[in-house]
């Protein structure tokens, strides 16, 4: 756009900003395009690795298992990269925890207790923010899951939707996350204190051809981030009712 | 901190049997609205506006007041203060505090009329009976001893913020619209608040859309709905961190996370923090309760766990006990933590104090 350099008068030129304020200012509008930053070790999950704005992705897993390590996580790179970013119905938010993932607190706020509001509480977030993290009090109607899956869309906001079990979303997500197996490390009867969670995480979509994938992360890992879990080939082996190192 | 008019209507403070009062205030915030912009209802009978503009314009805090109360139509004080909770207190006395002085203001008053009763009493007994007194004691302790609401109180009696969770009536403005007859939950022409602090300046686009949702959601809810995490230092789950109001002032850098403080449960984090933690048991193979004993140790291994007297789930793996002694004045606390995961994989923070356990966290 800027190519053009003959009749071009030079006070129309965009200049260089002065030395010492490149790294001052931030840009307006600091996330454009059509998509959403995550965390590398999540991007296998997404079709071309990244949250795709106005989408709408389910996390569901076992209480327990880390359903809400993962939801939190996937807000974490976007917030960083400029963008507002909303959890509603998460009624005791770890914040330290959050912080841990990486999540930029100055960019994210919470709506612990929305209580019979918490649809319409998402709604007004999709048209102010990036990405919003909402967890329904129980099963979501019917209504209220098409009217967020629509303003999500039409407001180009990512919509995560963290539920208890599957059939929590009467809609469906574009895509659906699911934990599976965990086991903690670190941990045994007695000694050691919690280092990581490995869990498998299964990935389906509805859009790319209903494609199906599963990998194994960190959920967190020691350092409280999410991670890419090397070392298990294969099918996972830790069944559900595996515990972490049973002595 | 903002610096607010309050004006006090102490006839129209509860609704009688007619529901006439709402309609009442409904007329006193309009009335105050034609004389200065930006009036809006607190609760039923309080309104407030920012002072500044008024002040300018009027020449003077002391005209707002005086014109506001010949305004309005009904039996009301007016005050001026730093900040809503201060300026609350100066309109029932019909006060006007000097800018930069809610700290002195506020030192005589009793812990009372904070509206905590289980924190006044706690404090009373710890021989804390005024506002001054609590603004006295260091910040880190009270966040970590009492919590987050009793840090914001804290904040407050120190006048370093006017705004706590119960000032507000989140319901109010929809009240008012019934009253006045409008569609209650028409929100879209509501005005825009003049200031919301506490982001970047506000320059970008992408922050004023972001702020007008969120006040959207606290009209619809409260302004003590939409909550900004911080972390800060502290040796239990609840005290690293603290959640407060959207544009509530940023204390700065001076609370510094990652301290090593002692008896502090290494990383990672657990995702959900109780604010109410729930009652648990554990027990070893034979059934027994399991305590800490005075030397730190468990009296047993750990065989199952209940949670809220549900059932008996069969524990795979421990960490612990992590103990914290704590000596808040003349009150000898000894707590222990430790960490227990189950067989169904979920992994939970327990605290244990006089032989009772509670889980205070989930790593979910």
């Amino acid at each position: 756009m800027f190519a053009f350099h003959a009749g071009d008068p030079p006070s129309s030129r965009p200049r260089e900003l002065p030395a010492g304020l490149a790294d001052r200012v931030r840009p307006a509008t600091p996330v454009a395009g059509r998509t959403l930053p995550v965390p590398p070790p999540l991007a296998p999950l997404f079709p071309g690795g990244s949250l795709r704005r106005g989408t709408t992705i389910t996390v569901a897993g076992q209480p327990g298992h880390g359903a809400t390590t993962l939801a939190l996580a996937l807000l974490a790179a976007a917030s960083t990269a400029g963008s507002w970013c909303a959890a509603v119905g998460l009624p005791d938010p770890g914040v330290v925890a959050a912080a841990g993932l990486g999540l930029d607190l100055r960019r994210v706020v919470f709506v612990p207790h929305p209580g019979n509001g918490w649809s319409e509480a998402a709604g007004d977030l999709l048209s102010g923010v990036d990405a919003v993290l909402v967890r329904p009090p129980g099963r979501a109607r019917l209504t209220a899951a098409r009217h967020l899956t629509a303003r999500a869309r039409e407001r180009q906001a990512a919509l995560v939707v963290l539920l208890e079990g599957p059939g929590g979303w009467p809609e469906g997500g574009d895509l659906a996350l699911s934990v599976g197996a965990v086991e903690w490390e670190g941990i045994g009867r007695g000694h050691g204190h919690l280092q990581g969670r490995r869990a498998e995480v299964r990935v389906s979509g509805r859009r790319a051809a209903g494609r199906v994938a599963e990998c194994s992360l960190w959920l967190p890992a020691g350092s409280g981030a999410v991670a890419a879990a090397e070392g298990r080939a294969g099918p996972s082996v830790a069944g559900p009712g595996d515990g972490p190192e049973a002595a | 901190m903002e610096r607010l008019v309050v004006i006090w209507c102490s006839e129209l403070l509860e609704e009688g049997a007619w529901g006439e009062e709402a309609r009442r205030f409904a007329r006193v915030v309009a009335r105050a609205g034609e004389l200065c912009p930006w009036v809006h209802p607190v609760r039923l009978g309080v309104g407030a506006l920012p002072a500044r503009g008024p002040a300018r314009f009027f020449g003077g805090e002391e005209a707002v007041v005086s014109r506001l109360a010949e305004t309005v139509g009904e039996e009301a004080q007016v005050g001026v203060a730093d900040g809503l909770f201060a300026a609350l207190l100066a309109a029932r006395c019909g006060l006007i505090v000097p800018a930069g002085g809610t700290a002195d203001f506020l030192g005589p008053w009793s812990v009372a009329t904070l509206a905590r009763p289980d924190l006044a009493v706690t404090l009373q007994r710890l021989g804390v009976t005024t506002l001054g007194q609590l603004a006295a004691l260091p910040a880190a302790s009270i966040s970590d001893r009492f919590g987050a609401d009793a840090a914001a109180c804290h904040a407050v009696a120190r006048g370093e913020s006017g705004e706590l969770v119960g000032l507000r009536d989140r319901a109010i403005e929809r009240r008012l619209r019934v009253a006045r007859g409008e569609d209650p939950d028409r929100v879209a022409d509501a005005p825009p608040r003049p200031s919301q602090p506490g982001f970047f300046g506000g320059a970008s686009e992408a922050d004023a859309r972001a702020a007008r949702s969120f006040v959207r959601v606290q009209e619809r809810l409260g302004v003590d709905a939409v909550l900004m995490g911080r972390v800060q230092g502290g040796r239990d789950p609840a005290g690293q961190s603290v959640l407060v109001p959207w544009g509530s002032p940023d204390p700065g850098a001076g609370a510094a996370g990652g301290a090593p403080w002692p008896g502090r449960v290494p990383p990672p984090a657990p995702s959900d923090v109780l604010r109410i933690p729930r009652r648990a048991e554990v027990a070893d193979a034979a059934g027994r309760a399991v305590e800490v004993s005075g030397r730190g140790l468990l009296t047993a291994g750990i065989e199952r766990l209940s949670v809220d007297g549900g059932p008996w789930q069969p524990v795979v793996g421990w960490a612990g006990p992590w103990p914290v002694t704590e000596r808040w004045w003349s009150v000898r606390r000894r707590r222990a933590r430790l960490q227990v995961v189950t067989a169904d994989g979920a992994a939970r923070l327990l605290c244990t104090e006089r032989g009772q356990w509670w889980v205070e966290a989930l790593y979910d």
